[in-house]
């Protein structure tokens, strides 16, 4: 109207009119224009006017703020509030807290007190899983089985315990395959979504077009082993679920009943959509809604404790046996160490203990016992032992004694003995090993000294007992007489044969004898009589020699009073003893053996 | 965040997937995708005047066998980069053929025409009055190389200013 009369006023300001046709024609107008006019200058003055502009927009405000959510596209009108509301509440705070407080206080403790239960219950359960999923038997079977497998323990627990786990949810623009929103369920590992979705967007368009499905028809669902891929289409939107192992069929209603409800809130942005996903930020409580998960019913709760004590008796009785057999093992290896250290030509530097296996370091002479035998008569595992020995040359008395022994040789007859370095033979043996003997055995390792002193030359044997016999023959005389007692013919003859085998068993031996005939008499009477009187009796017995044949210069007859006697006169039969005769044989071999 | 789903179509073995792979910083899917699906989904985030953009990027299959799949595929596509070797010919033509198709299916759409493998100049068949004439009839040409990466971003970025300028 305001147009119109623009229109019109220079059609009126073209000619030049005479006053009263003016006045005419300002009164036409102000009947025809006057109301638009009024109107104008009304809706001016309500523009002008803050106050009633104010007023104008306070009773629409409300319906067009909702009127702007309707038509979702509220998150323009979140932007351009929100700077506003911010403002108003640090204002508000500054100015005074407790009223945003006192707001805030009907709901802080609530929200607070959902946000703890809900964080402990998460724990909890998550705590409760791993914790009767790590100690129990099937616990174990599933490390073994993840360990086997490859997979992780997680996955293994998951694929036994659960039924199905929806472990992301898309909400894909259906005609541009673009990500809308997505969620997650905890610790579950995603590749992008927006690849992902462009993917399954292509399978599904890949789909339809390979079989010319129709523009409604949809793939309804993917599976790989245990995950699955639910999809539900509605005609701007499509949610897939990515659930591992088997969702109930009314889980499918779910997904519906959330995607009609995104399709119904947002049919404009999704309509409209251009690329811009920040609309539908707020479809994440729905889509965080089919984050569902459901684990399989615990079986049979009376068996597990029964389960539980068995394994833990087994386990127990493992832990036990090993016990009791590291101990008797540990017995039986002091038992051996005990045995070594009492071994002679054995020295135990010590031991360790390495990867189950005793190691052991010692010295050990040659002759000395077997170790592996003492570890066998110990009854330990051969394998079980590892025996380091170092060979040495004991000085130990016994192995000394075995060491000569077995270098020496000792005839039958001789027996060695050795004591602190010392090495002694006795008995009887040849002269040739006599000699050897002498010679060898100060080699030998640990003989310091060799005694021979009751080591007899076996050949001298005889002319030894003979000696004997005629040094111990004693002929008793009278008193102050030079003839042989009565009753002594027989100790002369036993004599005579006796002095005649030893030069015998001289001559068989190559060697020489000599015999010396003493003449003794007592004390009593004098001196100066008693030692003719003794020489009388040696020579009355030599003559007897010579009678039987033995003409030898190598007999010799002396008297020696009362220098020898034999037995103390102190008594009768002391002073009978030393009026005799006695003999002395001496043997001077070929060689010098003994 | 602002995303668009980009269509790379051309004839075989122009260099579409090399061009992808000269561009996002790691190809997500390998090229098994295209020949069993008929496509290969990857992305790259860029700046677009100061405005986070994310292309999602559909590397379609050259081969005319899977000619039907990739009309379906093209729905909802923002922009195309339209790829011919410069080498040869024959692949412009069956570009500008496969635009035609896309422009009779969609509708006029944002495009960048990417005469590929500019490296090889001494092999190049495309005349420059050929060039000239389709600049004139409103394509935003560039010469790109796969091998050496020469212009592979601005082909790109050209494309996500002229989608984001509608």
């Amino acid at each position: 109207m305001a147009e119109q009369a623009q229109r019109r006023a220079p059609v009126s300001q073209a000619p030049e009119n005479p006053p009263e046709d003016q006045q005419a024609l300002e009164e036409l107008r102000h009947l025809i224009v006057a109301p638009e006019q009024e109107g104008l200058q009304e809706l001016r003055d309500r523009l002008d006017s803050v106050e009633r502009r104010a007023e104008d927009v306070s009773t629409v405000v409300a319906e067009a703020i909702q009127m702007r959510r309707e038509q979702g596209d509220d998150r323009a009108l979140a932007e351009a509030l929100a700077p506003t509301i911010q403002e108003t509440l640090r204002e508000s705070v500054r100015r005074d807290p407790h009223v945003l407080a006192d707001a805030l206080f009907p709901v802080m403790g609530p929200a607070i007190r959902k946000s703890i239960s809900e964080a402990l219950r998460s724990m909890l359960e998550s705590f409760n899983e791993a914790l009767e999923h790590s100690l129990s038997w099937r616990g174990i079977q599933w490390r073994i089985e993840a360990y086997r497998t490859g997979k992780s323990f997680a996955e293994i627990v998951l694929m036994h315990s659960l039924l199905y786990r929806v472990e992301q949810v898309f909400l894909i623009h259906r005609e541009t395959g673009l990500v809308l929103n997505h969620v997650v369920a905890p610790a579950v590992a995603t590749q992008d979504p927006d690849m992902v979705a462009g993917m399954l967007s292509a399978i599904q368009q890949f789909v339809r077009d390979s079989f010319n499905s129709g523009r409604n028809e949809a793939l309804g669902s993917l599976n790989f082993e245990e995950l699955e891929v639910w999809i539900e289409e509605s005609p701007d939107a499509v949610i897939a679920a990515v659930i591992r192992g088997h969702a109930p069929a009314d889980y499918r209603l779910a997904m519906k009943e959330a995607l009609e409800n995104i399709q119904q809130h947002y049919s404009s942005a999704l309509a409209n959509f251009q690329g811009d996903t920040g609309p539908f930020r707020g479809a994440g409580d729905r889509l965080n809604h089919l984050l569902e998960a459901r684990y399989k019913e615990k079986q049979e709760s009376r068996r597990k404790p029964r389960a539980v004590i068995a394994v833990a008796v087994a386990v127990l009785a493992i832990l036990g046996g090993w016990i009791a057999y590291s101990t008797y093992l540990l017995i039986e290896w002091s038992r051996f160490l005990h045995a070594l250290h009492e071994q002679p030509g054995i020295v135990v530097l010590g031991y360790t203990k390495e990867g189950g296996r005793f190691h052991l370091q010692a010295l050990r002479d040659p002759l000395a016992a077997d170790p592996a035998k003492l570890l066998a008569e110990a009854k330990i595992d051969r394998e079980r032992a590892v025996l380091e020995l170092t060979p040495f040359y004991s000085v130990d008395d016994s192995i000394v004694l075995r060491r000569a022994t077995e270098r020496l040789h000792p005839p039958a007859g001789v027996k060695l003995f050795e004591k602190d370095g010392e090495l002694r033979a006795e008995g009887i043996a040849p002269p040739a090993w006599i000699a050897e003997f002498r010679e060898r055995a100060p080699w030998i390792a640990g003989v310091n000294a060799v005694d021979t002193s009751h080591l007899q030359n076996a050949d001298l044997v005889e002319l030894n007992r003979l000696k004997g016999e005629i040094e111990a023959t004693v002929l008793l005389f009278p008193l102050g007489r030079a003839e042989l007692e009565t009753g002594q013919e027989g100790a002369l003859a036993q004599a005579l044969i006796n002095i005649q085998a030893v030069f015998v068993e001289a001559q068989r031996l190559n060697g020489t004898v000599s015999l010396d005939v003493i003449g003794h008499s007592d004390s009593t009477g004098a001196e100066a009589a008693n030692l003719p009187l003794s020489r009388q009796r040696a020579d009355v017995i030599l003559g007897n020699l010579h009678r039987a044949g033995l003409k030898s210069a190598a007999l010799q007859a002396r008297g020696a009073g009362t220098a020898e006697p034999l037995r103390p006169e102190d008594s009768e039969e002391g002073r009978r003893y030393n009026r005799s005769v006695t003999f002395k044989v001496a043997f001077s071999p070929a060689s010098p053996v003994n | 965040m602002v995303q668009k789903k980009v269509c790379m179509l051309g004839a075989s073995a122009v260099g579409k997937t090399s061009l992808v792979r000269r561009f996002v910083d790691r190809m997500f899917f390998s090229e098994i995708y295209k020949t069993t699906v008929g496509v290969s989904v990857d992305k790259k985030q860029i700046q677009v005047n100061g405005k986070d953009v994310t292309l999602v990027l559909w590397d379609i299959h050259g081969d005319d066998v899977y000619e039907k799949v990739r009309v379906s595929t093209f729905r909802g596509m923002s922009g195309y980069l339209l790829v011919a070797d410069g080498t040869r010919r024959q692949t412009l033509e069956e570009a500008l053929a496969l635009s035609n198709r896309v422009t009779e299916s969609m509708g006029k759409i944002p495009a960048v025409l990417v005469l590929n493998k500019c490296d090889l100049a001494e092999q190049w068949e495309i005349e420059a009055s050929r060039e000239t004439a389709l600049a004139t009839s409103g394509w935003s040409i560039l010469h790109t190389s796969a091998k050496t990466g020469e212009a592979v971003e601005q082909a790109f970025m050209n494309l996500a200013q002229a989608m984001l300028a509608i």
